[in-house]
């Protein structure tokens, strides 16, 4: 391995080229790495935004096709009286059924109603809308309620969106679980039980709305505090978030009628893998009657973050090929120069006989010298070149993506109840709104890590490889006669 | 030991060789100097037998096997060390690395044996002083003795020399072709030295001239 100890001779002896060299290799490589770091970064921004929005798959009534029937209904009757739509509620035999397809990783079932306060004080908003009614004319829930307190009652409370987007927090006790199935358990909010005095244990008695209009006692597990944006599924008109109780969907069935056992009014099921949401939508859709039920998915919001991310990641991958193709070039140039500038040098050692691929080898490892100090200098710097591209181009696809969200999303959500989850008239623009904050919140987390530097040093290896093939042709044809003998 | 068999050779002109049906012999143990005008084709007729070209016509024999089937890169490796009137060393290493080098290169007896290597500058008036400095910090004198020593370290029969005293002074010369006497006559090599001048050539066991495309016998 002689021309490895040449290789460092040379490298050491010419310390100013060698350190021109390595200047030059940092600065390709530093953009090299700049566009590894801001791909990866739009990478795991993507995978973040899967996590974070997670996917789901919600079982609910089809309200387009009762839309339809009301509106066919009120032009058929004369009479003016106020058409009634009606929703029918989720059978909870379908969503167990669809809770089977693979994928599917958890459900909740959410049926709400509301109640009237029998033992305790509701909390008063300062709007002064105080215990009146809640659930607006027209309001989301299918079964018409006039109580002064919400319950919202669903499977487990860690499921329910509040609480796992972290908007509300168990603060003491307990949250609903499965295991509260059929019985009186009930959460209520921190106001509410500081207003009335009561804790974890505590007994409290509620006034069916409708139906029996029955007395209930209902026992107090947990308690929790809701965030002051946080407003249930009500709609504008709703009471104080303070009034909002979780309890089993059981309960709350139990509350709307003895005809609402076994339904509920939507459920959630969520899926492990956000890629597989519409190979789950269409299996799912086979397993109920979609003149009745639709099968609606969210993953606006993921789709919106997707978009923009690949649009970031096809960026960087540009920005990788083409700092590579043209640092193989440069690189290759210099080593063009170097090896003419060195014909003598290369004719000596042929004049000795050496092989002509030990004396490739022989700049091959000067030059791999120089770029392993050039990946160190790059890996400290990229960070730096990344952090300020990675800002500029976030900025870039978030007002790329305000125009797309706004035009692309209505057709998104074509198909029949897409949107219906969020209580259908939410509106495009009103979606495309959202999205967009949430796309411009992406930040991009540029930080250098092992694998990127793995990869750069890939990339500096091809780099110097390629390089020095292509310059090494001038070695492979110099002929030691007439550079020894002038 | 190393013999021409109808050598021929020309650059761009079949009908004007340089030299033409050129039979000679050279034997281990002997100095041999060739003498010509400028421009006969001396330093021509050194790169053939120094393996660095081909012959156009002809062939050269190492103990009667062709450089052709020996190969040239293998030839110049193992059998031929050649000292040019440039000596011909690699500028960014000390004395010692570039005969370390050079011996490890051609695979030489002493390859890694650094005091070999230092001991055989010391045997050519390079100090160990001298044989760790850059080489380009030495004079004319003392390359060209480095560049002897590269070819004493090495193991190679035949030692081709071009004018390896061109850039020298008078004592330098002098010295110089001590050397390569004793390279022919205490190490049993077989020396040809390119030469233009006659007091170098009489210090040689035999002397060509180059004249008229053919090599005459002188003595
Ligand atoms: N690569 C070449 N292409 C064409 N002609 C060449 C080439 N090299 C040398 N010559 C010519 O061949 C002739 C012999 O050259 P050579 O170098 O062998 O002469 P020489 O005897 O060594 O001369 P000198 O004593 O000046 O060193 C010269 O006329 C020269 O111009
Ligand atoms: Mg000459």
């Amino acid at each position: 391995m002689n021309f490895f100890k040449r290789a460092w001779l040379n490298v050491w002896a010419k310390k100013g080229r060698s350190v021109l060299l390595i200047l030059v290799s940092s600065a390709i490589l530093m953009f090299v790495l700049a566009g590894l770091l801001i791909r990866s970064a739009a990478v795991k921004a993507t995978d973040q935004a899967k996590a974070d929005v997670g996917a789901t798959v919600t079982l609910s009534a089809n309200r387009q096709a009762a839309f339809k029937k009301m509106q066919s209904s009120s032009s058929s009757s004369s009479k003016s009286s106020r058409p009634k739509m009606t929703l029918t509620p989720v059978k909870l035999s379908d969503a167990t059924k669809i809770a089977k397809l693979s994928n599917i990783s958890s459900y909740n079932v959410t049926s709400s109603t509301s109640v009237n306060a029998k033992s305790y004080d509701t909390v008063s908003t300062s709007s002064g809308l105080s215990g009146g009614n809640s659930g607006g004319p027209g309001g989301m829930k299918s079964s018409t309620s006039t109580g002064d307190t919400q319950i919202d009652g669903v499977t487990s409370t860690s499921l329910a969106t509040d609480f796992s987007s972290k908007q509300s927090k168990i603060t003491k006790g307990r949250g609903i679980t499965t295991a509260d199935k059929n019985t009186n358990h009930v959460v209520i909010e921190k106001d509410l039980a500081s207003q009335n005095n009561l804790t974890v244990g505590d007994t409290i008695t509620v006034k069916e709305a409708t139906g029996s209009k029955d007395k209930v006692k209902l026992k107090i597990v947990g308690i929790y505090k809701a965030s002051s944006t946080s407003s249930s599924s009500a709609g504008p008109m709703s009471t104080d978030p303070a009034n909002t109780m979780y309890t089993s969907y059981t309960l709350a069935n139990t509350f709307k009628g003895s005809k609402y056992a076994g339904t509920a009014d939507s459920v959630t099921f969520n899926v492990s893998n956000p890629a597989k949401v519409s190979s789950v939508k269409t299996a799912g859709k086979k397993l109920i009657n979609t003149s009745k039920y639709a099968l609606s998915t969210d993953d606006s919001s993921y789709q919106t973050v997707k978009a923009s991310m690949s649009n970031v990641k096809s960026f960087a991958n540009k920005i990788v090929w083409l700092v590579a193709i043209a640092g193989t070039i440069i690189l290759a140039l210099i080593v063009i120069l170097m090896i003419r500038e060195r014909r003598f040098e290369i004719g000596v050692l042929l004049s000795l006989g050496e092989a002509r691929w030990k004396i490739v080898a022989q700049f091959f490892t000067e030059m791999l010298m120089v770029i392993v100090v050039a990946v160190a200098i790059a890996g400290a710097g990229g960070k730096f070149v990344g952090n300020q591209l990675g800002s500029q181009l976030v900025s870039q696809s978030a007002t790329t993506t305000q125009t797309t969200s706004t035009t692309g999303q209505p057709g998104g959500s074509g198909t029949p109840g897409g949107s219906g989850m969020k209580g259908g008239n939410g509106g495009p623009g009103n979606m495309g709104q959202s999205t967009n904050t949430k796309a411009a919140k992406t930040e991009l987390d540029v930080s250098v890590s092992a694998v990127n530097l793995a990869e750069l040093g890939g990339f500096g290896l091809a780099i110097t490889f390629l390089s020095i093939m292509i310059a090494s042709g001038g070695i492979l044809r110099l002929e030691p006669k007439k550079v020894l003998i002038s | 030991m190393l013999k021409t068999q109808g050598l021929g050779y020309w650059y761009q002109d079949k009908d004007q060789p340089l030299f033409q049906d050129i039979n000679l012999e050279f034997e281990v143990g002997q100095s041999c100097a060739i003498l010509g005008h400028s421009g006969t084709g001396k330093t021509t007729f050194l790169s053939l037998i120094a393996g660095l070209d081909k012959p156009k016509e002809g062939d050269i024999l190492l103990d009667d096997r062709s450089l052709k089937k020996i190969g040239l890169t293998n030839y110049r490796r193992h059998d031929v060390s050649i000292v040019f009137q440039a000596y011909n060393l690699f500028t960014y290493m000390s004395p010692l690395n570039n005969l370390l080098t050079a011996m490890a290169i051609t695979g030489a007896e002493h390859a890694g044996d650094k005091d070999f290597a230092l001991k055989t500058l010391n045997d050519l008036g390079i100090s160990a002083d001298l044989a760790t400095r850059n080489v380009q910090h030495l004079s004319g004198g003392q390359q060209q003795r480095v560049a002897i020593a590269r070819t004493m370290a090495c193991d190679a029969q035949l030692v081709v020399a071009d004018e390896p005293t061109g850039n020298l002074d008078e004592d330098n010369t002098k010295e110089v072709i001590e050397q390569f006497q004793r390279i022919a006559h205490d190490r049993q090599k077989c020396v040809i030295i390119v030469t233009h001048e006659p007091d170098v050539a009489d210090q040689c066991d035999h002397q060509y001239r180059l004249e008229n495309k053919q090599f005459t016998k002188l003595a």
